[in-house]
């Protein structure tokens, strides 16, 4: 009996592959591969299609094949496959502004500056982009070679009703940020959740870097600047966070920081009276807290004469066109580029996911003028561009990143202490160095 | 007597006790899919929130469609296993009966391929996949596997324990090859190819690094794509709740099966035995 | 008697299957590994790559080099992570296997609770562990807290780290092992048994004596698998804690995949997967004399 439905188990399923046997199609459009990550919540996929369906319904002759291409580093590596295989694939992709530089170095990209140089009203088109966002679109010659899409910002979200029932007032600077942070803690809930635990602390450590006065990189991409006096005190200000007051630290959270996707979910849930983390999740935090959520620059720097210590990278992902696709295809590619870079686009994927739209116009119009109205937290974000710093990227920029996330975490989860900090700042360093050597 | 039956109580309560353990996972993903997401556990409320619901698997079910992924799956594992069964009883009887020329050396590659792991060889074997034009379909996620030093040798050994009067018995009543292999040792050697399927299909049911790579349509990604997709939803804000719905909906229908089959499951190795 | 043409030939086809994919898809990139490894990418992509012979394989051992500062530290985490997975999941997955081969009422549902860690695809497995391990919003914590302890930081201290990917890697094997054993034992005749309790052998003595050495191949099996699976760790680290913090919680393939999206790391990626493979390669080897001294036992 059940040798005889094994068998027919069998014959089904040799059946079935014969059935998902490729077949060629001939075809007479031109196909554009476009893959995406996603680190939101909600029915990317489906919103991507249909971005997707609106586009060719406007350009008939082109198709697009939309790939979700799993998280960022994932995506990264797919394409790195295909680039190692030297049989490129993708046509045009979103990835982070990390990658930029080694693209730009190993030709595997074209420069969107080729199209927009051919385009009518192609300054327009650029000054429409905010300028932060553009910072980390230009090579040091200013040519543009990527397109912001779904671009972030981290953000500090606070319990307002708690904030109104303690009577603090929103921080402004580190300074304050500890005081209420410390205020706030009980064993119950945390003052403040800093999720660098995860395997890239290296973006919210960016913000401290820069407000404590030094940036982690500067318009050189050849350059990094890890153990400067601000790097090092924005490494002891993160590890101190987690470390209890009795061993010296300011004990407000958890060890070693928090995990990034719990940091969302514990905050909506009470369990955080503030939190760093991204705007990408905004629209996420909103639905899901029982209480009024407050969103407000990032106080990591120390107080200037106004008492305002602002200081926050940028994040997310722009658009790449590919260098090995055909020029017809490039073309296509292009095109949709422009479509996901436009005003309502943006507007529409900003509204929905929390991302910050690109363009100035996108906040012009609905649906995220409406929105906006009615919620302004979505606003903050924008703002908060003025104090926007280009976010990190190098030559051999995934290997330093590498270095140092591994030395941040290193010194943050208590593996070496505070007392090495500067040691193993150097040691990462020089490493650095050592890689960049060749492009000075 | 006494002692004995002691022991025997002391047994059944190790077995309970461990086996609450590992079902443990299983339990809370179960209570955890049916809160409602906005209530995380917490101190005093580990087990169920104001009320039960069913929105984290409807939220689940629309991150992938798991039915598709559920066939690409089972057309991988089972597409993988059936050209394997083949391959590695033709090439298990060469190697265990036969003497030819260079049948040492060809052992030895064998050796070598066997513990290699497929997913570091990713960069040149997805250019094969590309030059055979196989790229986003089932043969590209099949095909690395259809040669296999581990069934090979499994084979090998197996065959070899046959005893030989058998082949020769068989021989001199005008058996041919095939029905060598048909009547004498297929029969004998169940046990093996059963654990050779078990651990054939369980490595693929697993694997996402090679179909993430050759593969780029929700067409032919197996499960495992929409279990990686599913878990990266948690980036803002993790939705543990829905993240176990998901899993929970993946392992349901083998689960089912398992529950009706483990018996013949079980005794298929008993009745074929085993060593 | 000569041998006929065909049965000259017929070896080789009979093989012939096996090999052309084992050509195609081992043997060629294996070959390419190996000469990649030799060489170092060049700066510009469309220049050749320079032949540096072994010089990345001194690199890794070189602590002051990017990699090779991490490289003996996450090999050696690999060691550790999959002495201890064998170390407790072959004897647990032994104990499964004796505890579930009685007959006792409730069988099947007990096998069950044992055995469906093995069903679920690793990535499905790691996100149930991910919310036992969650700091702020996990079971495990949420219980400690419950008891008025502190949590632990299951995935966030170095050394604890390990442990905690260890445990759900422990979990799964075990229950996936478990069937092989039982099968196993369902297969040693009952008889031999009746025979020594009439002889007054104790359980002990028949334990030690007769079902742990009767199942030796079964042991052999269950080993090899399971350190191959262990060296081959991706999936969870992906899922939990993607190798931090500071490496502790890194293993080797895992350090592999992150190296090998920067173009110039090409040559460390390949000299690692060859170490790799030698390191896997001499397990084997040894794994596969004892089977075979089995055999010739036997002969």
């Amino acid at each position: 009996m059940l040798q005889r439905s094994l068998r027919m188990l069998c014959l089904l399923l040799v059946a079935s592959l014969l059935a998902v046997t490729p077949f060629v199609q001939a075809q007479a459009q031109v196909v554009v591969d476009f893959y995406y990550p996603t680190a939101v919540d909600g029915p990317i996929t489906q919103t991507i299609q249909e971005y997707a369906t609106k586009f060719e319904a406007m350009h008939p002759n082109i198709k697009i094949n939309p790939v979700y291409t799993g998280s960022y580093t994932q995506t990264r590596d797919t394409i790195r496959t295909e680039l190692a295989a030297q049989d490129v694939i993708v046509d045009v992709a979103v990835m982070l502004a990390t990658d930029l530089t080694s693209f730009v170095e190993e030709e595997t990209i074209v420069p969107a500056q080729q199209f927009i140089d051919r385009m009518e009203n192609g300054e327009a088109f650029v000054a429409n982009f905010f300028e932060a966002f553009l910072a980390n679109c230009r090579d040091e010659e200013g040519t543009i070679w990527s397109v912001p899409f779904q671009r972030s910002t981290p953000i500090l979200y606070y319990n307002a009703d708690l904030f109104r029932a303690e009577g603090v007032e929103v921080p402004r600077n580190v300074n304050e940020l500890i005081e209420v942070a410390q205020k706030l803690h009980t064993p119950e809930r945390a003052g403040l959740l800093m999720p660098v635990a995860g395997g890239f602390p290296i973006w919210l450590y960016q913000s401290f870097a820069a407000g404590f006065g030094q940036p982690l990189i500067e318009a050189d991409p050849a350059k990094v600047y890890f153990n400067s006096d601000a790097s090092l005190a924005a490494v002891e200000f993160l590890t101190k966070l987690g470390m209890p007051t009795s061993e010296g630290g300011f004990g407000v959270g958890p060890m070693g920081g928090s995990v990034w996707g719990d940091t969302p979910t514990a905050f909506t849930s009470g369990q955080a009276a503030m939190i760093y983390h991204t705007t990408g999740s905004l629209t996420n935090i909103l639905r899901n807290a029982t209480f009024e959520v407050g969103v407000a620059f990032l106080p990591s720097g120390l107080p200037n004469e106004n008492g305002e210590g602002y200081a926050a990278p940028t994040g997310g992902g722009n658009l790449y066109i590919f260098a090995a696709t055909e020029p017809e295809v490039q073309e296509a590619a292009w095109l949709w580029v422009e479509f996901l870079a436009s005003d309502e686009v943006q507007s529409d994927w900003g509204a929905r996911t929390g991302y910050v739209a690109a363009t100035r116009g996108a906040w012009e119009i609905d649906p995220l003028k409406t929105l906006v109205e009615e919620k302004p937290q979505y606003l903050v974000a924008r703002n908060q561009l003025a104090h926007a710093y280009k976010e990190f990227d190098s030559y051999r920029s995934i290997d330093v990143q590498l270095i140092i996330n591994n030395a941040l975490s290193s010194i943050i989860s208590g593996n070496v202490p505070l007392s090495q900090a500067k040691a193993t700042l150097d040691a990462a360093q020089a490493q650095i160095d050592s890689l960049l050597a060749e492009y000075r | 007597m006494t002692r004995r039956k002691w022991r025997s109580y002391l047994v059944t309560a190790v077995t309970f006790v461990l086996a609450m353990i590992w079902l443990m996972p299983l339990v809370f993903s179960v209570l955890m899919s049916l809160r409602p997401a906005t209530e995380p556990i917490n101190v005093g409320n580990i087990f169920f929130g104001s009320t039960l619901t069913l929105d984290n698997y409807h939220n689940a079910w629309q991150v992938a469609p798991w039915g598709r992924h559920y066939l690409n799956s089972l057309i991988f594992v089972f597409g993988t296993l059936i050209v394997q069964l083949v391959t590695i009883t033709m090439a298990g009887y060469a190697f265990a009966r036969l003497r030819f020329w260079g049948r040492d050396v060809l052992l030895g590659v064998l050796l070598l391929q066997l513990m290699i792991p497929t997913g570091v060889l990713l960069v040149q074997n997805f250019a094969t996949v590309r030059t055979l034009g196989l790229f986003d379909t089932h043969w590209a996620l099949m095909m690395p596997y259809w040669g296999s030093a581990f069934g090979v040798l499994m084979m090998r050994q197996t065959f070899r324990a046959v005893p030989f009067e058998l082949e020769e018995a068989a021989r001199s009543d005008g058996a041919n090859w095939w029905q060598l292999i048909r009547h004498v040792y297929v029969p004998l050697s169940l046990p093996a190819y059963i654990s050779f399927a078990i651990v054939s299909i369980s490595s693929h049911w697993n694997e996402f690094l090679w179909p993430f790579i050759v593969t780029r349509s929700e067409d032919v990604r197996p499960l495992t794509a929409g279990l990686n997709k599913l878990f990266f939803t948690t980036e803002v804000g993790a939705q543990y709740g829905q993240l176990l719905a998901g899993t929970l909906i993946v392992i349901a229908p083998l689960v089912v099966l398992f529950v009706f089959f483990q018996r013949q499951f079980i005794e298929s190795f008993a009745s074929s035995g085993l060593k | 008697m000569p041998k006929t043409a065909f049965q000259r030939v017929f070896p080789y086809l009979l093989v012939l299957p096996t090999f052309v994919f084992v050509a195609l898809f081992t043997l060629y990139p294996v070959t390419r590994t190996v000469t990649d490894s030799l060489y170092k990418p060049a700066r510009r992509a469309a220049d050749p790559s320079v032949f540096v012979f072994l010089e990345n394989y001194a690199d890794l051992f070189d602590s002051t080099h990017y990699l090779g500062a991490r490289f003996v530290q996450i090999l050696g985490n690999t060691f550790a992570f999959t002495l201890a997975t064998v170390v407790f999941s072959v004897p647990l997955a032994f104990l499964f296997a004796l505890l579930l081969n009685r007959q006792l009422r409730g069988t099947g549902f007990l096998r069950f609770a044992i055995f469906y860690p093995a069903l679920l695809p690793l990535i499905g497995a790691a996100s149930i562990w991910a919310f036992f391990y969650s700091d702020t919003i996990g079971l495990f914590n949420t219980i400690l807290r419950g008891f008025g302890l502190t949590g632990v930081n299951w995935l966030g201290d170095p050394n604890v780290v390990l442990y905690a990917i260890v445990l759900l890697n422990i979990w799964k094997q075990s229950s996936y092992c478990m069937i092989f054993y039982l099968a196993g034992l369902q297969n040693i005749p009952r008889d031999i048994y009746e025979a020594a309790q009439l002889d007054g052998a104790g359980w002990f003595y028949q334990l030690r004596y007769m079902t742990v050495p009767l199942l030796r191949r079964t042991t052999l099996f269950v080993v090899l698998i399971t350190v191959t699976y262990s060296f081959q760790t991706v999936e969870q680290l992906q899922v939990l804690n993607q190798g931090n913090p500071a490496d502790r919680g890194n293993l080797l393939l895992y350090f592999i995949f992150q190296s090998i999206g920067e173009r110039r790391n090409w040559g460390y990626v390949n000299a690692m997967t060859v170490v790799l493979v030698l390191l896997l390669l001499a397990f084997t080897l040894t794994n596969f004399l004892l089977f075979e001294r089995r055999d010739d036992d036997k002969a």
